[in-house]
């Protein structure tokens, strides 16, 4: 009886390899796609409340770290200070030379104005100048790390100048 | 019987050879005097998903440094060989090749294995897991999400014409194996994705600086068909236009290689491919 049973299953067992075999020629098995086991990570992690490792708070600072994240800022401070300045000039009574007046009837000492338009000057060049850096990585050169660095000091150098003298005019 | 006593005559030979020998060693040592310790605490990062309500917390250590190897795995399995059992990290080769064992070792990611105990015994070195990673347990993050995104970029070779699979070698030029160069030596250890800002924020749709230079890999290969199917997968505004070359992952790298100069490469193919599929249509 069991030879017989055997020898029937052994010729429905290759069959059914074989018909597995030419499935597999044209679709890669796989257990699972990467969409799965990405779901799958983000429910468990969710479930199990895991902590987060710490970050932001904990990695060391660089020059080119603390360099990006100020192109940020300068970059999310020009274009609202921008379009603050426009709105004003659309909504508040008057006009420019009235406010340049008032500014001077206030009589600020000289060092609190050349401070002031320094302040206004440095997001100014430091956006451009780092923008002009960042089109170089665009191009594919300057990404060896001691070249970071020696951007970032050429940049940093020039900016704080080209604010200086700005705010000489 | 004879075999018997050799036997024995022999082992009494090894000990009395083992004797002297330890004679000479403490005749030595004492010549010596011993070396004043050098105690360097190592403050480590801690979390036990068994203790229930358990918080993440830092456990100080310390360890007299002229007992312990030059590498700050050394000291790690120093604690857990004679001092604390339940501390839980990853290692595996101890020679940088198998990317076990990295973690953010004062400030920056790398792999403890290649990272020197730093000797300067008045300052506490810090130990954390790669950050922003769930914790399984202590330095053990969850790797899961890393490994499927490297899942996602296909990385092996793929052909249009699969008649010929397996009946030649594929040849490629000297030159063209040369574009390899820097690309493939990575392991995978994730201390660059890990160290990237936007990877944090953005883990879920942005694919990483590691994963992005794997799939770089496979798009300049010779032998590869799917250049412009590759490119076309990110197409999109996070899997790879996350990246803002803050250059973190390119600085912490621990085996040395540029992944930001890779991502970088990747975004001048996207600006091109499209042009030559166009002119060619």
């Amino acid at each position: 009886m069991a030879l017989l049973l055997r020898s029937m299953a052994r010729p429905g067992f290759h069959a059914s390899r074989s018909q597995f075999g030419v499935l597999y020629r044209h679709a890669v098995p796989m257990g699972t796609t990467a969409k799965e086991e990405m779901n799958k990570f983000w429910d468990k992690n969710n479930r199990l409340n895991r902590p987060m490792s710490p970050h932001i708070t904990i990695y060391r600072w660089s020059i080119p770290m603390v360099m990006s994240i100020t192109f940020r800022g300068t970059g999310v401070g020009l274009s609202g200070g921008i379009s603050l300045f426009a709105v004003a000039a659309m909504v508040l009574p008057g006009n420019y030379p009235q406010y340049l007046d008032l500014i001077h009837s206030l009589s600020f000492g000289p060092q609190f104005l050349a401070f002031t338009k320094f302040a206004l000057a440095f997001p100014v060049s430091y956006h451009t100048l780092n923008g002009i850096r960042h089109l170089m990585w665009d191009v594919g050169k300057g990404f060896q790390i001691p070249d970071v660095y020696r951007s970032g000091y050429v940049v940093m150098a020039l900016s704080v100048l080209t604010s200086i003298g700005l705010a000489c005019l | 019987m004879s075999i018997v006593c050799t036997h024995i005559g022999r082992s009494a030979l090894a000990i009395r050879g083992c004797g002297a020998m330890t004679m000479v060693r403490y005749a030595q040592t004492a010549a010596a005097p011993a070396p004043a310790p050098r105690i360097k605490k190592f403050q480590i990062y801690r979390w036990d998903p068994d203790t229930p309500g358990d918080k993440p917390r830092m456990q100080t250590y310390e360890i007299d440094l002229n007992t312990c190897g030059p590498m700050v795995l050394d000291a790690l399995i120093k604690i857990k060989n004679e001092m604390d059992p339940t501390l839980t990290f990853r290692r595996s080769c101890r020679e940088g090749i198998c990317g076990s064992c990295a973690m953010n070792i004062n400030g920056g990611n790398t792999l403890a294995c290649l990272n020197k105990i730093d000797t300067n015994t008045s300052k506490a070195s810090k130990i954390y897991p790669l950050p922003h990673m769930y914790v399984v347990k202590d330095l053990v993050p969850d790797m899961s999400n890393f490994y499927a995104q490297y899942k996602s970029i296909e990385p092996y070779l793929k052909k249009k014409d699969e008649t010929q699979e397996g009946k030649q070698q594929y040849h490629q030029t000297v030159e063209d194996r040369q574009k390899l160069d820097g690309l493939y030596e990575c392991i995978l250890c994730a201390c660059c994705s890990t160290s990237c800002p936007s990877y944090w924020w953005n883990g879920d749709k942005y694919l990483g600086p590691a994963v992005l230079m794997q799939a770089y890999r496979w798009m300049i290969d010779s032998r590869d068909d799917f250049t412009e199917e590759r490119l076309s997968k990110l197409q999109d505004p996070f899997s790879l236009y996350r990246c803002h070359t803050i250059m973190n992952c390119t600085k912490t790298c621990p085996k040395g290689l540029n992944p930001g100069k890779a991502i970088a490469e990747i975004k001048k193919m996207m600006a091109t491919y499209k042009e030559k599929n166009m002119s060619v249509s």
